[in-house]
């Protein structure tokens, strides 16, 4: 901190406390640096919750919406949920973005750690059936270029793969150390199959399937972005089904890349982390953030933080780079 | 719209953080020869005021302009303050440092008051609030909204984890009014009068002000100088400008 020292009616700045103990900042690890990415997203989630819409009847009408294709036993409890928020809308969301906004906080402060990644497990598996429609996985929506299998049910993935636990040591990555290296590998394998799976439907492999889905973002959006997604719709204009084909070669590639040596793994995590920023600049237009009304950031940097988290552990540094050095534990798992 | 009682808890806090930054300068006796204020506590004074008025109609104080200029002014300093830091101790000190959060919070406020677009009934002196009644300001050029947020963000999540690791840790037992290196600096501090001060290479604001009494600030109270309280000032600041970027897309 600086200060500005006054003296014979002279004032200056100067720092305070230059030499402060330095020995006394906490430690940062791969797996805390990758806990706070999910506490910032969270974060970021909990203030676009407090945007207008949300307290709108479109907020109402959209989670009403992710009924639609699913089976009574999905669909029913949706629609009864959209006519609860209906009739309490602003105490209801106001309540939503709380919570939140303090799942984000106490992600992010060490002493609450283990109790915001254990209750957002079970916010974020009522967000992904009341919100979110079970990501249109039952429904024959889900696309991976919209958000399938729906961007909550990643964040409850992440928060067990970074429990502040550590299960298997030496963890040969990150995501590894709560659960060991063969649940981690699996649950990883499991998630992009079934990207791949999606990407191969009838509705995303027609010719106009991918089109119509990047095009469909572009409402709303500034100028710049719209010209990217333009640009990209016009590539895959009538090329559905090349698209989905190359994409999900794509996918199963990355579903398979935990499996292999280290230097192959890293080019696989590298195409993940490349193919989950395709699909949120291209296809989800930034979580159509920019254009207001987004509740949450989509699925492609929860997609990006996972492929961080199985990043063979010695080149972590290097992978991320708010990570310390010298693996030192956090105090959260001493 | 966002309802005006969620837009008016922020103000509020906003005003809580704006009253104890003055407090902190009322207690620095920065009337006496060799009294020590922050330019943190100004920093914060101004904005917690500009931003209640800015949540909440009434609480409007200043004209855009005004304020503009006067972020304009804090945008500059804290700017001259990270490039001497990142001369002195390289680009650790933008990580680490004080400065460079608080040159992110001024821009983003001189960016918010130069892009808002009052609602149509809602010019005047100031933005007559967020949510008027004849609808929400929006920004110009969201992306830039959308950018300062991520890092608003980014250094609230930061601020919160160090904050809260120096308090769980081991070290922050130990770290006190005890601690040669902390003494010695405070000390050095106050006779460093008059010259702009020692590089942030220690995590400035991280660095164990409040657990000594008085830590190093002639007149000031443990309670007032604790790290809670300075950090978790600007941890609120950091998500209440978050929250308004957002919403003002």
């Amino acid at each position: 901190m600086s200060d500005v020292a006054v003296a014979g009616g002279r004032t200056a700045m100067r720092g305070r406390l230059g030499g402060a103990p330095v020995a006394a900042r906490p430690a940062l690890d791969a797996r805390r640096a990758l806990q706070l990415v999910l506490a910032a997203i969270w974060l970021l989630d909990a203030v676009l919750q407090y945007q207008g819409f949300m307290f709108s009847k479109g907020f109402n009408q959209m989670l009403a919406g992710t009924a639609s294709g699913n089976p009574a036993a999905v669909a029913k409890p949706i629609t009864w949920d959209a006519t609860l928020i209906d009739h309490h809308m602003v105490l209801l969301n106001s309540i939503f973005a709380t919570i939140q906004l303090l799942l984000g906080l106490g992600i992010a402060f060490r002493p609450t750690l283990r109790i915001a990644l254990a209750a957002s497990i079970p916010w974020a598996l009522g967000v992904w059936w009341f919100g979110e429609g079970l990501g249109g996985v039952l429904s024959g929506a889900a696309s991976p270029l919209n958000g399938a299998p729906g961007a909550v049910i990643i964040y409850a993935l992440l928060a067990v793969l970074l429990w502040p636990a550590d299960r298997e040591v030496p963890a040969p990555f990150t995501a590894a150390r709560a659960v060991g290296a063969h649940v981690a590998r699996a649950l990883w394998a499991v998630l992009w199959l079934s990207l791949a799976y999606f990407a191969l439907t009838p509705a995303n492999r027609a010719p106009q399937g991918v089109n119509g889905m990047i095009a469909g973002m572009e409402s709303g959006e500034p100028v710049w972005l719209q010209d990217l997604q333009k640009g990209m719709a016009s590539l895959v204009a009538n090329q559905g089904l090349a698209t989905s084909v190359v994409l999900a070669v794509a996918l199963v590639l990355i579903a398979a890349g935990v499996y292999l040596p280290a230097g192959i793994a890293k080019a696989t995590l590298v195409l993940a982390i490349v193919v989950a920023a395709f699909i949120w600049v291209f296809a989800e237009a930034l979580g159509g953030i920019l254009a207001g009304g987004a509740t949450d950031v989509n699925s492609g940097p929860l997609l990006a933080l996972l492929a961080l988290a199985y990043w063979p552990l010695r080149a972590i540094p290097a992978a991320v780079p708010a990570a310390s050095a010298t693996p030192v534990a956090s105090e959260e798992e001493a | 719209m966002t309802p005006a009682w969620i837009l008016d808890i922020f103000a509020a806090i906003m005003l809580v953080v704006a009253a104890l930054s003055a407090a902190r300068l009322v207690a620095a006796r920065p009337w006496q020869p060799g009294a020590v204020v922050t330019d943190t506590d100004i920093s914060h004074l101004l904005m917690g005021i500009a931003m209640a008025g800015m949540l909440a109609a009434g609480l409007t104080t200043l004209p855009n302009d005004v304020w503009a200029a006067i972020f304009g002014v804090l945008m500059v300093w804290f700017g001259y303050r990270v490039v001497r830091d990142y001369r002195a101790s390289g680009a650790r000190a933008l990580a680490v440092g004080h400065c460079a959060p608080h040159l992110v919070h001024s821009a983003a406020m001189l960016y918010m008051f130069l892009a808002i677009t009052a609602p149509a009934a809602g010019g005047g002196a100031g933005m007559g609030g967020m949510g008027g009644a004849s609808g929400m300001s929006t920004l110009h050029v969201p992306t830039l909204a959308f950018v300062f947020a991520l890092i608003l963000i980014g250094y609230t999540i930061w601020d919160l984890d160090q904050l809260s690791g120096l308090r769980f840790g081991v070290a922050a037992a130990v770290a006190g009014a005890t601690s040669p290196a902390l003494v010695g600096a405070s000390a050095g501090a106050v006779a460093g009068s008059g010259a702009v001060g020692a590089p942030a290479d220690s995590p400035a604001g991280y660095g164990g002000a409040g657990y000594g009494a008085g830590a190093g600030r002639s007149g000031s109270t443990p309670i007032l100088d604790s790290l809670g309280i300075v950090v978790g000032c600007r941890i609120a600041m950091g998500v209440t400008m978050a929250l308004m970027l957002i919403i003002m897309i």
